[in-house]
């Protein structure tokens, strides 16, 4: 086998996409003021400072370049081809990023594996600090789509969702969600009132959305006192807006689920850990009045704080916090492809995210066979086909499913 | 509407820029007698700013309040001194701060629609101890300098893109956004000033030279006391000394850090020496970046103790953490104790 021919059937099938669809790229808002970045195929090379007047001579780019990825600004500059200090930023649209590699997932990541750079040992799973065999530190890893890593995913923009509109007043029109193509979902609004905000301001946001530095007492969790008489603890309660309902949903989900050792781990007394285990079902009962917080006399105010933040933590949406507060970040370009699976980024309308298939929807190449040899592969799913794990094994394979492999690096065409 | 003692309150609403406008001064005929108390409280606007960082209200007499404004904006561009600008625009936006929380809420209201703010009443007293919404971009645009985490968006309620504030805190937002404006009034130059203005900005150098020695910060010494590291830097200190790998924002602030408190960019090139794919070309690039050897020439601070927290960095805190916002604020803080143990000769 010719070494490189798996590269240019990625090419080709890559071109073959771009000359047929480039009618699907849109065009961000005000391109002329984006700057542009393309991950080269063959080079490997990051081609960035490019800026087109209009989508048309984009589409043409796509077409004879075929990069394998394509970027463009979240940011407007006066003048985007020059070097970073000379673009002159005139603001960024606000971006949030979902991906499975920062979200701890039910699956484990028992598809991914790794290998280490220096002594070559692999094994399944993320990596670990240091490499059991020689202590080294640096590792390739190789990472795959699941479907249990991506419904986690989009769980997590459902909550990100749920408190952009409610908290921040965002309506569903001015919020775009995409698939990634890989690993994840973005959320990008171009709202004129976010565009002058600066980093501080963004990472005002992430702190909301994340949870970071949320304090109970702030959110109605004090001693207050009724008719004169002993001061008696209150809390926010479950049909409330904001972070105060949040809080009180979050501790119920915690109060409902706890075990011995949930409860040990966020540092409880003893005495607090029986007496919430023991009167958990009056405990639960208790959120149809006033909610828990003032019904046990040991439990105090610090326990219930502690309660709060960790029941809160299960109601933040995990996001990736630097994008967001990067004002100079490039993202991936809706309907391009995306170079480590071969499929496309593709908007996903909001109303219907819950049935959204990224398996099925960003599949890119319908038609045609290649038969590639594939070294090692998870299970997958491309479409409606389910592939069990393959091992050094000759397969003929769907175009989409095939690509996916090439693109990993997990196959090679066999001619 | 405003009163001609709301200008006086308020001397940088358009309404204020209109009555002064309409007294016709001329910059030349400033040295005229009748313009004497005019300059006198000009100066003295600067002055109170200067001693107490507040300048006070004074309405009885329109008439020279409110010219008296523009006129000290001016004796400020003139002392062309970066830090009386700062003084004089937060001395003035406290006074303007005194004043909001006295007023009532329309008041307020008219006040922040000068700066384009999304405000609007509560009317209907269901939010409690509330008295306006605000439009978080406006709450942002002045709120993240505030430390207190009752400052923190996410401590705050916010309902379908409005914040809700109580009137106190809406004025002393203003005081933000009344700063901000003022410095950029203070952000331009001016050729001439007639010989009896420039008398006056003398004088107030030399006021300025005087209180100077109060103002100077505190100088680090010139050796980098490991032992007053905070622990956030302590941590990616260790760690990159037993070869672990930072992440990008890790590395940053370490070697900001270090470059900050004295050590040089060979030394803190040297820390990265152990790692198997060390580029020494590289990094020395990186560090004397960041140093402002390189590039854009500005040497870089580290992150704030809140945006360590953002992404991860800040991994414990101990007492001193709890009353700073900066690692080397925490530096600064822990050298005091620490001096005191290095003189002493340790045993070994």
């Amino acid at each position: 086998m010719r070494m490189g021919s798996s590269l240019s059937f990625v090419r080709n099938k890559f071109a073959e996409y771009y000359r047929s669809n480039s009618s699907f790229i849109q065009p961000p808002t005000s391109i002329e003021k984006r700057e542009f970045g393309f991950l080269l195929l063959k080079e490997r090379f990051m081609l960035r400072h490019r800026s087109f007047e209009n989508v048309g001579v984009l589409r043409s780019f796509l077409k004879t370049t075929v990069p394998s990825d394509a970027y463009y600004s979240g940011a407007y500059y006066e003048r985007p081809e020059e070097k970073m200090e000379e673009k002159g930023w005139l603001g960024a649209d606000l971006i949030f990023d979902i991906d499975a590699d920062h979200i701890p997932t039910p699956c484990d990541k028992n598809h991914d594996s790794w290998v280490c750079k220096n002594c070559g040992t692999v094994d399944k799973g993320l990596p670990p600090e240091k490499c059991p065999e020689c202590g080294e530190q640096k590792f390739d890893e190789k990472t795959w789509p699941c479907e249990v890593c991506l419904e986690t995913a989009k769980a997590e923009t459902l909550k990100l969702i749920d408190i952009l509109s409610k908290d921040f007043g965002f309506s569903l029109e001015e919020m775009r969600v995409s698939f990634s193509g890989h690993r994840g979902y973005h959320l990008h609004i171009e709202h004129e009132q976010v565009r002058e905000m600066d980093q501080m301001a963004r990472k005002e946001i992430v702190d909301y959305v994340v949870g970071i530095g949320l304090e109970a007492t702030l959110h109605g969790l004090e001693k207050t006192s009724f008719d004169n008489r002993s001061r008696i603890l209150v809390g926010p309660n479950l049909d409330e807006n904001g972070w105060r309902g949040r809080i009180a949903r979050g501790t119920y989900e915690f109060l409902l689920t706890a075990t011995l050792e949930d409860l040990k781990r966020i540092d409880l007394k003893r005495h607090v850990v029986k007496t919430l285990l023991d009167q958990r079902e009056s405990l639960l009962e208790s959120w149809k009045e006033k909610g828990p917080w003032g019904k046990m006399k040991n439990v105090g105010v610090e326990s219930w704080k502690k309660i709060a933040l960790h029941g809160a933590q299960r109601q933040a949406a995990k996001i990736d916090t630097v994008v967001t507060t990067d004002i100079h970040r490039l993202i991936r370009l809706s309907n391009s492809l995306h170079g480590k699976t071969g499929f496309k980024k593709i908007n996903v309308p909001i109303r219907g995210i819950e049935d959204f298939d990224p398996f099925k929807g960003a599949v890119a190449f319908k038609d045609g066979s290649v038969t590639v040899f594939v070294s090692d592969s998870p299970k997958l799913r491309v479409g409606e086909q389910i592939y069990e794990p393959f091992k050094e094994q000759k397969v003929e394979l769907p175009t989409a499913a095939a690509l996916l492999l090439l693109c990993k690096g997990a196959a090679t065409v066999v001619e | 509407m405003f009163t001609k003692s709301d200008l006086a309150k308020y001397p940088f609403i358009p309404e204020a820029s209109k009555f002064v406008k309409d007294l016709d001064i001329k910059i030349d005929e400033l040295a005229n007698p009748e313009y004497r108390s005019v300059l006198n409280r000009a100066q003295e606007r600067i002055e109170e700013a200067i001693q107490d960082a507040l300048v006070s209200r004074k309405l009885h007499n329109y008439g020279i309040e409110i010219p008296s404004f523009p006129i000290a904006i001016m004796m400020v561009v003139a002392l062309a001194n970066s830090y009386i600008k700062k003084r004089y625009a937060l001395a003035e936006a406290k006074g303007v701060y005194h004043q909001l929380e006295a007023e009532d809420s329309e008041k307020i209201i008219e006040i922040a629609k000068n700066f384009d703010w999304n405000i609007k009443l509560i009317e209907d007293g269901s939010t409690g101890i509330y008295d306006f919404s605000l439009h978080f971009t406006n709450f942002l645009k002045n709120g993240t300098v505030f430390r207190d985490e009752k400052w923190k968006l996410v401590n705050r309620v916010m309902l379908q893109g409005d914040v809700f504030l109580t009137k106190s805190e809406a004025s002393r937002l203003l005081q933000e956004e009344v700063q901000r404006y003022i410095e950029g009034k203070l952000n331009v130059k001016i050729d001439f000033l007639p010989p009896n203005i420039m008398e006056r900005v003398e004088q107030l150098k030399q006021l300025l030279i005087e209180k100077g020695g109060k103002f100077r910060s505190e100088s680090l010494p010139k050796t980098v006391v490991n032992a007053a590291f905070p622990p956030c830097i302590r941590e990616l200190y260790d760690n990159i000394k037993s070869g672990h790998h930072l992440s990008h924002i890790g590395r940053f602030a370490l070697t900001s850090f270090l470059i900050n408190i004295g050590m040089t960019v060979e030394t803190v090139v040297d820390l990265f020496r152990s790692f198997s794919d060390f580029d020494e070309r590289m990094t020395r690039y990186q560090v004397e970046h960041i140093a402002g050897e390189k590039g854009g020439r500005t040497k870089y601070i580290p992150p704030r103790c809140d945006t360590l927290r953002t992404h991860g960095v800040c991994v414990s805190t101990d007492n001193i953490c709890r009353r700073i916002h900066h690692p080397l604020a925490y530096y600064r803080r822990k050298l005091r104790s620490v001096k005191k143990v290095v003189i002493k000769p340790q045993k070994e």
